[in-house]
């Protein structure tokens, strides 16, 4: 398999068959490329699903690609009557959410320093919705438990990876902290 | 403007008083209400209108969480710090005591703003939907095998030759040990013979058990019971792995 567009084509088709997202490693295992090769004809094919005209895009899912259907079709597809509502989180889930997104891997009590409240339901009820999992354990007294976010977390919120997660005013805050006034 | 916050802050608390998820969320609505700039907090108003938000939750039976206590005397301590002359070294850099609290709640702004982007977010990427993966039959990748008859044969004649190696490789060893060891195998051989002349059945683990006698004496009496078998004065029986050997006579044509 040399030529791009038969390339293209086996990439969409094995997608479309797995539903769920697929490796990096595995797509250039079956089209027989290498992993760089991969991933640039994984980029010109998701900058073609986005400027021509189709009803479904591709995702980058960390190191994973995903289908799915472009956002703008969605009362379209309501009408299937395959709708499903998916319960919003609280705000304190969303920034339990935050903290972990920017924060990862982060233990509980950072987490619990940063709010200046317990979290420990909130962390659980996020886990329980695959937003974020256990990474591992921080080495030190007591071994605590340390979370970061899952693919299902980009999923929903539209990232292409962590390091996509828009950084707030990062040097603004070093600055001012630097000359903060002493009274 | 100031006029007009310190008027109000009385009845502040009637517009949202339960709601908030802990001492920085109230913190924060306060330092936004009176549009304050977070690196430069004026402790000592945010101070009282912060326990004026304590007081009327008291006041109306809430429960207040510890937290909103911890927070409550972490700034009172500041304003005391702030109001008080500091008597320290002159060469000593002077440290803002609002530093620590500025810092945690830059933190807390900085996920408070994710999580509005994040809710703002989610809002178009629900609106995707993806497919049910394929249910794909195992088989597809299974692999068939390619084996013919010749093949099967070289196998076991290589099997065959391995086995016959390794019977090769024990009899240079029991050489070995007839050479080397104290106990004598012949001896043992023979010992074995006047047993078996009996008549009787032997239980392998009653004549030589570890018990009585040393590690070489069993394996010598072990050997010894193979080397009977290979006369063909006896017949071995094991049943099962590491089950016990039963040593029968066989009856020779001398006897």
């Amino acid at each position: 398999m040399d030529n791009l567009r038969d390339i293209e084509c086996a990439i969409e088709a094995v997608l479309f068959a797995a539903g769920d997202s697929v490796s990096i490693e595995k797509i250039s295992e079956i089209v027989n490329q290498d992993k760089k090769t991969t991933i640039s004809i994984l980029s010109g094919m998701e900058m073609k699903y986005k400027n021509s005209s189709r009803g479904i895009m591709l995702r980058q899912l960390g190191s994973n690609y995903q289908l799915c259907t472009k956002p703008e079709y969605d009362e379209h597809i309501a009408c299937l009557g395959t709708s499903r509502k998916r319960q919003g989180l609280s705000q304190a889930a969303y920034e339990v959410l935050s903290i972990i997104a920017y924060h990862q891997p982060v233990t509980r009590a950072h987490i619990e320093q940063i709010r200046g409240v317990n979290s420990d339901n909130v962390i659980s009820t996020l886990a329980e919705k695959n937003l974020v999992y256990e990474i591992g354990r921080q080495e030190g007294p007591g071994r605590p438990k340390l979370y970061g976010t899952t693919e299902e977390f980009l999923r929903v919120f539209g990232f292409n990876s962590i390091s996509d997660i828009p950084q707030i005013g990062m040097n603004e805050i070093k600055m001012v902290m630097n000359d903060i006034p002493v009274d | 403007m100031k006029n007009e916050i310190a008027g109000s802050v009385h009845n502040a608390y009637t517009i949202k008083l339960d709601n908030f998820e802990g001492p920085f969320d109230l913190l924060f609505y306060l330092i936004e209400k009176n549009q304050i700039d977070i690196y430069d907090i004026p402790i000592l108003e945010i101070t009282d209108q912060y326990m004026d938000y304590l007081f009327a939750m008291q006041e109306m039976d809430l429960d207040i969480a510890s937290e909103f206590l911890v927070m409550a005397s972490t700034l009172l301590h500041i304003k005391s710090k702030l109001l008080l002359p500091s008597k320290k070294e002159e060469n000593q850099e002077e440290i803002d005591p609002r530093e620590e609290l500025i810092m945690k709640l830059v933190e807390y702004k900085k996920a408070k703003d994710l999580a509005s982007i994040l809710q703002e977010k989610e809002k178009t990427w629900k609106k995707v939907y993806y497919k049910l993966p394929e249910v794909l039959p195992e088989s597809a990748f299974e692999v068939i095998l390619d084996v013919t008859p010749s093949l099967l044969m070289e196998c076991y004649q290589k099997c065959m030759q391995d086995y016959h190696d390794k019977q090769n490789d024990v009899s240079d060893k029991m050489g070995r040990i007839l050479a080397q060891e104290k106990v004598s195998l012949k001896l043992k051989v023979r010992e074995l013979l006047v047993k078996l002349k009996k008549g009787i059945k032997i239980c392998f683990s009653q004549v030589y058990s570890l018990k009585s006698m040393s590690r070489v004496e069993v394996a010598t009496g072990f050997l010894a019971t193979l080397e009977v078998a290979k006369l063909g004065r006896a017949t071995i029986q094991q049943k099962e792995e590491f089950g016990e050997i039963y040593i029968k006579p066989k009856r020779t044509k001398e006897g």
